[in-house]
């Protein structure tokens, strides 16, 4: 098995990272399920829910007076947290919030800490770091213990094991629980995951978690789960520690009457996810009694700082946006080389590593629009995509080696041709002499050579006509007419 | 903990990007909200609701009248064959049936609570559109770790405390609550092939009574 690379200053290119997953037929199968069945529920649970288009208008508009407001908001979130017993810590990168962490934890003397699934820890690589500094994070996630035993990485940010099927996930647990004679039934595999995490919740006296919604009113935080790992984290262990992207605020305790009913359907196709928990600071005698918040920017100021940009920090992390995509549909996660595949992981990536890697994936997309029609707080998608495209376009025409590039000298050339009617008109003439050799009798081109052949590869081309409109307009006054 | 320069550092940015941005207190009161906050069912269609949906979730459920109450949790702990539950520090005393090993919670440690079968709790509200139970965790709710550990719980619910959507919930906290679980049936997974498997860590069962108050 080649495993995933998810940094993105590591990855390959989209094209050439999905290619060996387009060979797998197992996972392609997998995925497909998966997103068949999320993407049905979904569709159900939004068509019977008649005020869904006023949901989303309302959970754009939060979220974009938010991201406005955005300053104001997180000193509220700050002053309230902190004085219900919390402690509020500032990362301006993933360097210094792994630091951060890892000072709490020793402060606790922590040798092990027990995780609710975060997708931000996985974009700060918040696991190995640990690990290098010898403490060992349990995930307590379902999905997330298949992958962290199995070795794996996630393939989606909701369901992250997706592309992994019940006999896999046996073989992983047989082999990493030692229970041999363990089934392949969905049933058993998720008690074997119950009796191995049990005496985990227990004993591990130190947790961390994300947070689906920071509450600027009240300093609280809310976690949205289903297994109940969750509340096992936030409630059990002595400290809790909460890493949060800035984005990740909302102002009144009321907005979750928005955001938890377009999350839950969106995410899951639920009507309601089984738990939302939700605390503020530390409450005597419920639950942990030293409580840390991590506020993680990492490039999300300077998103915030592109007018035509800033809505890819509206998400809230549903995942609705890939399960409707085509791309996504057909090659998961992996291939994006990101925490954060599928469309909004293809605006988000490049734009948290300052366009510097991860330029390919604005590109992955047919821009069909589909992502944008699902997402519950009206992300407009493909116009990021297409803006990023733009970015990416005049970056690399910028570079000196891409000077003799062959598709910047085309278009170099291209530009001087079109800036003029008369070398139009002779380089369509010379387009139709020389594409002549290459037309099949039906007039299609199935071949080139070259650079033309990047093309044909994948698709057919016309052939050039006999007459251009032009000539034949021309050609219409005066009586010389073809037909 | 955090450098000190990072705090006025990621403020300095944000601010520099959000130049010229509306003042909060004048735009949040003007933010569209043409989405359903009233339910349209009478208060019998609204049980009958939410008593569809929790089922739908696997609970158990169960309708009494107020002097029906006692019997009915006894019957319902009857049914269940446990004997050995924990109850919050404010619940009603009448709640704790005869025939069970009650163990009130005065500070019971984890382990305690780990090893009790069952617990009875209480609740603030529940949602009937989503079959959503609210608790506040007050104390007649109990701390969050009572209805965590043990794998049965059955909870109380007034017919009066039952709204039909969610923003009307919202619309009857008088203050925002400092800790508050929303439960929407046992605890589940879809994690493996999206095979809904219930009961993963959270408790497994869920009982609901509903009292025609």
């Amino acid at each position: 098995m080649i495993l995933p690379v998810l940094d993105p200053k590591l990855a390959l290119p989209f094209p050439k990272a999905a290619l060996p997953v387009l060979r797998n037929a197992q996972l392609r199968k997998n995925v497909a399920h998966a997103t068949d069945v999320i993407t049905g529920k979904r569709a159900r649970l939004v068509a019977e829910k008649h005020d869904w288009q006023a949901l989303r208008e309302a959970a754009s508009a939060v979220r974009t007076h938010v991201l406005e407001n955005l300053g104001p908001y997180l000193e509220q979130f700050e002053e309230r947290c902190t004085a219900a017993g919390g402690v509020v810590h500032w990362a301006a990168d993933a360097a210094e919030a792994r630091e951060i962490v890892l000072a709490i934890l020793r402060e606790e003397q922590a040798s092990e800490v027990i995780k609710i699934k975060t997708m931000t820890s996985a974009e700060i690589q918040l696991n190995p770091f640990l690990a290098q500094h010898g403490v060992e994070a349990h995930e307590t996630d379902l999905a997330e213990i298949i992958l962290q035993l199995g070795h794996d990485e996630p393939s989606h940010i909701v369901v992250p094991a997706l592309h992994v099927n019940r006999s896999q996930v046996r073989e992983i647990f047989a082999r990493t629980m030692g229970l041999p004679d363990l089934s392949d039934d969905p049933q058993a595999l998720t008690a074997a995951a119950r009796n191995y995490l049990r005496k985990m919740f227990l004993t591990v006296p130190t947790a961390i978690s994300g947070a689906n919604f920071l509450i600027a009113e009240t300093g609280g935080v809310a976690v949205v789960e289903s297994e109940g790992n969750g509340r096992m984290c936030l409630t059990l262990p002595r400290t809790m520690v909460t890493l949060a992207g800035i984005e990740k605020v909302i102002p009144r305790y009321r907005d979750l009457e928005i955001m938890l009913q377009v999350l839950a359907r969106s995410a899951t196709g639920e009507r309601m996810n089984p738990y939302t928990s939700l605390w503020t600071g530390v409450t005597s005698g419920d639950g942990p009694q030293r409580f840390h918040v991590v506020l993680l920017d990492n490039g999300r100021s300077d998103i915030l700082g592109h007018e035509r940009e800033r809505q890819t920090l509206k998400c809230i992390r549903c995942a609705a946006c890939m399960n409707a995509c085509p791309v996504y549909r057909q090659t998961g996660g992996h291939a994006y080389g990101s925490v954060y595949p599928g469309p909004i992981g293809a605006i988000l990536t490049p734009q948290l590593m300052k366009m510097e890697y991860a330029q390919s994936l604005p590109f992955a997309s047919s821009l069909c629009g589909a992502c944008y029609e699902v997402c519950p707080v009206k992300i407009n998608i493909p116009e990021v995509l297409i803006n990023l495209r733009a970015k990416v376009t005049d970056q690399e025409r910028e570079e000196e080696r891409r000077f003799f590039d062959p598709l910047y000298l085309g278009l170099r050339m291209a530009s001087k041709v079109f800036a003029n009617a008369g070398r139009f008109r002779a380089a369509q003439r010379m387009m139709r002499i020389g594409m002549k050799a290459f037309t099949g009798k039906d007039g299609w081109i199935r071949s080139l050579p070259g650079y033309g052949a990047r093309w044909t590869m994948t698709r057919d081309l016309r052939g050039a006509p006999e007459q251009t409109f032009r000539e034949w307009w021309a050609g219409r006054a005066s009586g010389k007419v073809k037909a | 903990m955090s450098a000190p320069g990072s705090r006025s550092a990621v403020l300095d940015r944000i601010r520099a990007a959000t130049a010229g941005g509306a003042a909060a207190a004048g735009s949040y009161a003007a933010l569209p909200r043409t989405y359903n906050t009233q339910g349209e069912l009478s208060a019998g269609q609204r049980v009958a609701l939410l008593i569809e949906r929790l089922r739908e979730y696997d609970a158990d459920v169960a309708e009494c009248a107020p002097d029906a109450l006692i019997a009915t949790i006894a019957a319902q702990i009857g049914r269940s064959g446990l004997r050995v539950l924990v109850a919050p520090q404010g619940l009603p005393k009448e709640w704790m049936v005869a025939g069970c090993d009650w163990r009130v919670d005065h500070n019971l440690s984890h382990d305690q609570i780990e090893q009790a079968q069952g617990v009875v709790t209480a609740a603030t509200c529940a949602v009937a559109e989503s079959g959503t139970i609210v608790l506040h965790h007050t104390p007649a709710e109990g701390r969050r770790v009572l209805t965590l550990l043990p794998d049965w719980h059955l909870c109380v619910l007034r017919a009066s405390q039952v709204v039909e959507t969610l923003p009307e919930y919202f619309a009857h906290c008088e203050a925002p609550p400092a800790l508050a679980t929303f439960i929407s049936g046992p605890s589940a997974t879809a994690d493996i092939e999206m095979t809904r498997i219930k009961g993963v860590h959270g408790p497994r069962f869920l009982n609901v009574i509903v009292v025609r108050d």
